[in-house]
């Protein structure tokens, strides 16, 4: 039997759910030699910015316990170099596309997002209204419902590719975020970017990164994204695409049982770059035991008593599409 | 740069904290250069996590032996996993990484070593020497005990110090630098310096090399994501007019770079 392993997201076809999240792969070429982009799903780029930043000062990674805190400050040639220098690196990648934009305020997701769509190359925008790492605007726009919901209305009307809202886990009640996201057109919304976390050298009476804080990420994370991804699943009916911490082929399953259309791997491959790989093969083997023929039935199967794990209270979860009523 | 399986043919502590580790490297990995690094992976546990940059101490190529050393100390929790490592054992390596020495000096090289970060200058005094190039090196240590490779060093003039004074000059390595510029007849047209240490050593080499416009290469250190110019995680901040706003990554426009355009004092 043949397994599909394939999704969709608004009218994004994947052959399987399997992306690489922004910011660790750059723009595809840099890791070509180790991840087999002809066996994932796509890339997440990393986010573009309306003018090329420097990034932060150094240090900008530092290892903390089963993770990672970076600081990077969106190192990127802005709109204008990614046009001329990285639309034609990515052009024959194969896989599918998805370009990161982050603007400082609505004009600029505007034009990110007009720029990106004339280019021809993405096969979907994810607007990252995440980042921690830069400065006061950074994750505003996903902090604050009123907020999310201004920037995502105003750039739907500009393109016809899919919009997956990125959203950070640094709030209290991530799935207002993510309705918000919804209501104003988001395809999908994607999460989570990284959490606000700190590291102090206590032999020197510093703080060990360059801007003090940063962003955590990798294993350590994971079961802190599992209850967002969980909480936002609940929340809306477009396509949830998860992440955080996934290290081990079967994160991926689950945060797939959990309900995530899609999945994004982050941290864990700078440490093994045929992770992604390893994440795709894992589901088939899942699949193939679950004698299952089609991914959408591992998507939501996640069995929970009646009652349980409901996150936001007096609210009754939304039917998971693909999923089992339990 | 690939992805390799290594199998450890040997990991032997050559003086307390320091060891020597032979990696066995299969077809994939290319012939690397003096400079040049691999990325490993110590564990295949989540902690620590990332993979640990090394230099190359060397490369040897013996019938069907393809072996890759490298010339580590023991500072923290992945080097003390990786000292732990026994002959047989299996290593996935990335690599050779980033840009090494300048392969064909034209001037004579004064190569600079402080304490372990004599490894990948060992590495070039040997592909010196098998070119029949002259070299001076110099070599500074805390003390006689970390003179690692001394008599290896064969083909060129080598100087010592140490902090302690018990083998050659009693001081810091800088002051054999001067003292070799000094006496040695040396102009910026005829010599240039190579250099890899601490980040002390490197800066104060630097601006030696800079007030008296020496070409002047060194090999740098600092934490490193992916190692492979993906994750811009390791910027290397420039001196202002060198920088243009840019940062370039250590793992690939270095870890050698131009000594003296690099802002020693706002590097980690
Ligand atoms: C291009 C490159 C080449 C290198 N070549 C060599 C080499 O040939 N031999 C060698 O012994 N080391 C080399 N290093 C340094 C080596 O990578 C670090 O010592 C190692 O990553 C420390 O890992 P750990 O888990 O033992 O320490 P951690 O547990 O990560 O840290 C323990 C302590 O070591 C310090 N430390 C961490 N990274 C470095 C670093 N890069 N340099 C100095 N101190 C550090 C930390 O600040 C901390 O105080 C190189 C680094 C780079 C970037
Ligand atoms: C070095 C680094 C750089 C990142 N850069 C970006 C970025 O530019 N844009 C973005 O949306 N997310 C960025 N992220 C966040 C990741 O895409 C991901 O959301 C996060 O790391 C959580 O997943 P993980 O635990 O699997 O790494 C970055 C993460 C890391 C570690
Ligand atoms: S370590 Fe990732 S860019 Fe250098």
């Amino acid at each position: 039997m043949k397994r599909d392993l394939s999704v969709r997201i608004g009218s994004l076809e994947l052959r399987n759910p399997v992306l690489v999240a922004s910011g660790i792969i750059g723009y595809g070429r840099e890791y070509e030699r180790l991840v087999s982009l002809e066996e994932i799903g796509g890339i997440v780029t990393k986010t573009v910015t309306r003018h090329a930043r420097a990034g932060n000062p150094p240090p900008r990674v530092c290892e903390t316990p089963a993770g990672m805190l970076n600081s990077i400050g969106i190192e990127n040639p802005g709109l204008e170099g990614f046009l001329a220098v990285k639309v034609p690196v990515l052009r024959g990648l194969p896989c599918a596309v998805i370009v990161s934009v982050e603007g400082e305020n609505v004009p600029e997701f505007c034009e990110l997002v007009e720029g990106v769509d004339g280019s021809g190359v993405a096969h979907a925008i994810e607007v990252n209204i995440s980042c921690p790492n830069v400065g006061p605007h950074g994750m505003r726009y996903s902090t604050d419902a009123g907020m999310a919901r201004e920037v995502m209305g105003a750039i739907r009307p500009l393109t016809k590719l899919p919009l997956i809202a990125k959203l950070t886990p640094n709030v209290t009640r991530i799935g207002e975020i993510a309705e918000a996201c919804e209501s104003c057109g988001a395809d999908a919304v994607s999460l989570v970017n990284t959490f606000v976390g700190m590291a102090v050298d206590a032999r020197t009476r510093k703080p060990i990164l360059g801007t003090v804080l940063g962003g955590l990420s990798g294993p350590a994370i994971k079961p802190l994204a599992l209850a967002k991804v969980w909480e936002v699943v609940q929340a809306v009916d477009i396509p949830v695409v998860g992440m955080g911490g996934i290290t081990r082929p079967v994160d991926a399953v689950e945060f797939l049982l959990l309900g995530a259309r899609a999945v994004e791997v982050g941290t864990a491959l700078f440490a093994d770059p045929t992770l992604a790989e390893g994440c795709v093969s894992e589901i088939d083997r899942y699949l193939e035991k679950m004698g299952s023929s089609s991914v959408d039935d591992l998507i939501g199967g996640l069995e929970v008593p009646e009652g349980r794990g409901v996150i936001r209270a007096g609210c009754a979860p939304r039917t998971v599409r693909g999923g089992r009523a339990s | 740069m690939n992805l390799v399986p290594c199998s450890v043919v040997s990991n032997r502590e050559i003086t307390q904290g320091n060891f020597l580790l032979t990696l066995k490297v299969p077809r994939g990995f290319s012939r690397p250069q003096p400079g040049q690094f691999v990325h490993l992976r110590i564990t295949q546990d989540v902690e620590p996590l990332l993979r640990r940059p090394y230099s190359l101490e060397g490369f040897v190529e013996r019938g069907k032996l393809r072996a890759a050393r490298i010339y580590y100390s023991v500072v923290g929790r992945g080097s003390r996993l990786l000292s732990q490592h026994q002959p047989g054992a299996k290593l996935d390596v990335i690599g050779p990484l980033g840009v090494g020495f300048s392969p064909r000096p034209r001037r004579l090289p004064i190569l600079v070593a402080g304490g372990r970060g004599v490894a990948p200058l060992l590495f070039l005094s040997r592909s010196l020497r098998d070119r029949k190039r002259p070299f001076v090196f110099l070599f500074g240590a805390r003390s006689r005990r970390e003179l690692y490779g001394v008599r290896e060093i064969r083909g060129g003039r080598l100087h010592v110090a140490t902090d302690d004074g018990s083998v050659g000059f009693e001081g810091s390595v800088l002051e054999l630098l001067r003292q070799e510029w000094r006496e040695g007849g040396h102009t910026p047209l005829t010599a240039e310096i190579f250099t890899c240490g601490p980040h002390g050593l490197l800066h104060e080499v630097s601006d030696f090399a800079r007030e008296n416009g020496i070409r002047c290469e060194a090999s740098l250190e600092g934490p490193m994501a992916c190692a492979v110019g993906a994750c811009r995680g390791c910027p290397v901040p420039l001196l202002p007019g060198a920088d243009s706003g840019r940062y370039p990554a250590m793992c690939v426009e270095g870890p050698v770079m131009d000594a003296t355009i690099v802002d020693w004092a706002r590097l980690p």
